[in-house]
């Protein structure tokens, strides 16, 4: 008979090496209950350390990879997947806003287009089978891997007119840059075509528990011409919105399992504050190249698995 | 500096200070609730060993089986130790609508009108999602 260090030791042999066939065996129908809570706090603090490094929220690691490789049920995993990211940028929104890196008149009237559709996402996405559902989100992680191994995000874009709708809503500023302490005044164009891209993005977000930092960034930055640092600020802080709602239908729908989201919410809670603390020692280009690596293969395990071939 | 951009700025540091007050709230709530959980210093409603059993299920069976709770059902069975859980979530939940409602006198007061609008759309939207009244899919 194994001794709980051995088994203990084993689970993070087979979380190292993501392996399910591994978990499986280990925690089969004899297996204690908490050797999954524990595997999933274990899971989310990795995730969490090298999620910020990478740049990335914790919501568009946490899905694919937990329903890639845990036993739970898609319904509840995408409710945690929710809470994880709304987690990750609640704790980060007091420091961006006083630090003057999100920008509330850039928020409102995006986080407002997009919170509305993310909870048309998680209804359509709590309606549909979940086989479509897990083909649609490996179809996603790809495109998002597609977009986040392509895109060049600019540190101070040009923007040669502001447009009349940004005007109205006064989405203009002045960013200081605390490294540099140089001030550069900032505006925006192309906002009805960000607009309509921000439905799509919380539509995405609800019907797969992302967080959707991954596209708001360069849609921000990209589209819209906001300096990247602003950028990634208000990404976050627009999150909070898209998330709070979203998670609401999941959790008003009873898909919200404490013992997936608690240990979950935590893990990769703590595990970005270790992040955020070797961010400046580890080389973020070999974490995003691990990153991306882990959300292919997440993506074709979830389109694998959807489709019936890897189950 | 335009003194409505002040006004606004000053709001951007009320939301973080009710933001981080709601987080803490939130966080620690679901962080002591999940321990008196895991420990059973609680009944729970369905035991955590039994959960095996029905995680793997969709939710509306899941539902159906255990008779877990919907909507804001859970308030009436906080002495259930899983559903003590709800609590932390359902403030962290909540944090955004609190601090959207906090942002409305200043934003009526600086009298950013647009904004004001925004806001108040936006606190319609968390409300009808937290409500659980629309939106089911049973």
């Amino acid at each position: 008979m194994r001794t709980r260090t051995a088994q203990v030791a084993w689970l993070f042999a087979s979380l190292a090496l993501f392996s399910p066939e591994a978990l499986a065996a280990e925690a089969g129908p004899g297996a204690p209950w908490w050797i999954w809570p524990v595997a999933l706090f274990v899971s989310c603090f990795l995730l969490g350390i090298i999620a910020v490094p990478a740049g990335v929220g914790g919501g568009v690691l946490f899905v694919p990879i937990v329903s890639g490789f845990f036993p739970f049920h898609l319904d509840f995993v995408r409710g945690a997947g929710l809470l994880v990211a709304l987690s990750g940028a609640l704790a980060a929104g007091p420091r961006l806003l006083d630090g003057g890196l999100a920008n509330l008149r850039l928020a409102l009237p995006l986080a407002l287009i997009a919170s509305t559709s993310s909870i048309l996402g998680a209804v359509i996405g709590l309606a549909l089978p979940a086989s479509a559902v897990q083909v649609a989100l490996g179809l996603a992680i790809l495109g998002i891997v597609a977009v986040m191994a392509s895109v060049r995000n600019s540190e101070h874009p040009h923007v040669p007119q502001a447009d009349r709708l940004s005007q109205a809503l006064g989405m203009h500023g002045i960013f200081t840059d605390g490294a540099t302490g140089s001030t550069t005044p900032w505006r925006v164009h192309r906002t009805p075509a960000a607009l309509v891209l921000f439905v799509f993005i919380g539509i995405l977000a609800g019907m797969f528990g992302l967080g959707a930092g991954w596209a708001n960034l360069p849609v921000l930055n990209l589209v819209m011409g906001v300096p990247l640092k602003v950028s990634a600020g208000t990404s976050s802080f627009i999150l909070t919105l898209v998330d709070s709602s979203a998670a609401w239908i999941y959790l008003n729908q009873g898909a919200v399992l404490p013992i997936i989201a608690a240990p979950s919410v935590i893990g990769m809670m703590l595990g970005a504050r270790i992040g955020a603390r070797v961010l400046h020692r580890v080389p973020a280009a070999t974490i995003r190249r691990l990153v991306l690596a882990l959300l292919l293969f997440a993506g074709l395990r979830a389109l694998l698995k959807g489709l019936g071939i890897w189950t | 500096m335009d003194p409505r951009e002040h006004s606004i700025l000053e709001e951007q540091r009320i939301y973080a200070r009710w933001l981080a007050a709601g987080i803490l709230i939130g966080f620690s709530s679901l962080v002591a609730s999940f321990f008196i959980y895991l420990f059973g210093l609680m009944p729970p409603g369905i035991p955590p060993e039994t959960l095996p059993r029905y995680w793997s299920l969709p939710v509306h069976e899941y539902v159906a089986l255990t008779g877990a709770p919907t909507g804001w059902s859970w308030l009436r069975r906080l002495g259930e130790s899983d559903l003590l859980n709800f609590a932390g979530v359902a403030v962290l939940g909540t944090t955004t609508l609190v601090c959207y409602l906090r942002l409305v006198p200043v934003l009526a007061k600086a009298r950013a009108r647009i904004l004001l609008f925004i806001c108040l759309a936006e606190i319609v939207v968390l409300a009808v999602a937290a409500s659980g009244v629309a939106f089911s899919t049973h």
